[in-house]
């Protein structure tokens, strides 16, 4: 009966080799650097953010404005090189992607100066590709740990862990589902709501113009009433 | 065989910089789970005029954060020098805010009042320091990377949790704000029908007691 342990150690050691350079590819080689700020912009000031890049790599800005007045914000990306590369006036959010990049600092800049009283909470995120040394190459990993020993045992090892992960990523899936259900639930109960402001408001409202025709007519008919009676 | 070990750091990258003046505060606020660590890393540099470009800060230029918890309590509130590291850990879940503003009064005579920070801040599973974990359960190659995914999982499921707290509260406003509108509807069209009623039969007794009627 042939096994996978009937084979001859070389093998084995070949196998799991190519099963952890296959992991090393999942995992992804891409070196990226990703960074992420919430922050108060207050009222009538602009501030700026630098990036620094190495050319012909990639540089991609998302931003969103979570709170304040209005929530808009006037952004600004401009080239190490003085080149204004994507000027927006008054968004809620945006995403721009550079590539290639220039070798030196990107600036962005979000503007609230149209804003006399207002402060804005803004969240953008910077990713960075092709900078130096981000992601951990295989003689780092090998490096930091100890070497391997015993390949038998291993593969049975790593089934288990990977399973492991698989159910916490199904539990995951399975919770977002639901999340997805409650906030769908909701929208649908706020727009309900929308409906229901409306329809009462006019109900409000032909109560009112009733009441007032009604008032009118009834002091018109006391008149009317009395001087018919009156000889 | 591996007779000396070396334990290397992941090199920083070129992290994101922002210029700061005297006396003012950048704040940036972080949304995390509770128990979740944060490690903030920060690096301080002077623009000099002589040479026109910005060189390592002098020491004595120090930095001061402060860090409020989602319920406005001051969780840290420390000086730092002109490289810094500081670490907290989320005991409640929420919006965390970390507040930076330079101590110095020098400023505006060196530098001309420009002071360039690199931020760096990591969150969750980010933290972990892995060569030293490394080093303690001695662990080999793989079980690490299984390690570092695992931390990835768990930090999505603590993410995931805290949505659906934030989600339970978004539906509890949601609906005492339903029930606000349907009660005041009602009381409004009542009261305006009692009003209706109550002018009418005033006016009535008016014009009799005064004859017209």
């Amino acid at each position: 009966m042939g096994s996978i342990f009937d084979l001859s150690a070389a093998v084995r050691l070949y196998l799991l080799s190519c099963f952890v350079v296959s992991v090393d590819f999942t995992l992804g080689l891409g070196q990226s650097q990703d960074t992420e700020f919430t922050f108060l912009l207050p009222a009538g000031r602009t501030e700026c953010f630098y990036q620094t890049s190495t050319k012909n790599g990639s540089l991609e800005v998302e931003y969103q404005v979570i709170a304040g007045a209005g929530l808009d914000v006037g952004f600004t990306l401009i080239s190490p090189s003085g080149y204004k590369l994507a000027s927006e006036f008054r968004t809620s959010d945006g995403i721009h992607t550079v590539e290639p990049t220039e070798d030196g600092d990107y600036r962005l800049c979000f503007d609230n100066s149209f804003s006399k009283l207002s402060e804005k909470m803004v969240f953008f995120e910077v990713i960075v590709e092709g900078q130096p040394g981000d992601a951990w190459g295989d003689e780092e990993w090998a490096d930091m740990a100890e070497p391997e020993s015993m390949v038998e045992y291993k593969l049975e090892d790593i089934r288990e862990t990977m399973d492991s992960v698989h159910r916490h990523l199904d539990r995951s899936r399975q919770l977002q589902t639901m999340l997805r259900a409650f906030e769908a639930r909701d929208r649908y109960l706020l727009e309900d709501n929308l409906w229901r402001v409306s329809f009462w408001s006019s109900m409000s409202l032909l109560v009112i113009l009733t009441v007032a025709v009604t008032q009118v007519y009834t002091l018109r008919r006391l008149f009317d009433d009395k001087r018919v009676c009156k000889p | 065989m591996r007779s000396c070990k070396k334990i290397k750091t992941l090199p920083t990258g070129y992290a994101l910089y922002f210029h700061i003046g005297e006396t003012e505060k950048k704040c940036f606020i972080e949304e995390i789970p509770d128990e979740t660590m944060v490690i903030g890393k920060y690096r301080t540099q002077l623009w000099d005029k002589q040479t026109g470009s910005f060189l390592p800060a002098t020491p004595g230029l120090g930095m001061h954060v402060e860090i409020k918890d989602p319920d406005t309590k001051i969780i840290l509130s420390r000086q730092y020098g002109s490289d810094g590291r500081f670490t907290f850990t989320s005991h409640t879940p929420g919006e965390h805010q970390i507040c930076l503003h330079s101590n110095s009064t020098k400023m505006a005579l060196f530098a001309g009042g420009k002071l360039r920070v690199h931020l760096d801040i990591q969150v969750g599973e980010h933290t972990n320091n892995y060569p030293e974990i490394a080093a303690k359960d001695k662990l080999t190659e793989l079980q690490l990377r299984a390690r570092q995914l695992l931390d990835q999982v768990e930090q999505i499921q603590k993410e995931q949790n805290y949505q659906r707290y934030r989600e339970e509260r978004f539906r509890m406003t949601s609906e005492s704000t339903n029930q606000r509108v349907l009660w005041w509807s009602i009381a409004q069209t009542l009261i305006l029908i009692v009003t209706g009623i109550w002018q009418m039969k005033h006016l009535k007794s008016f014009f009799e007691a005064k004859k017209l009627v």
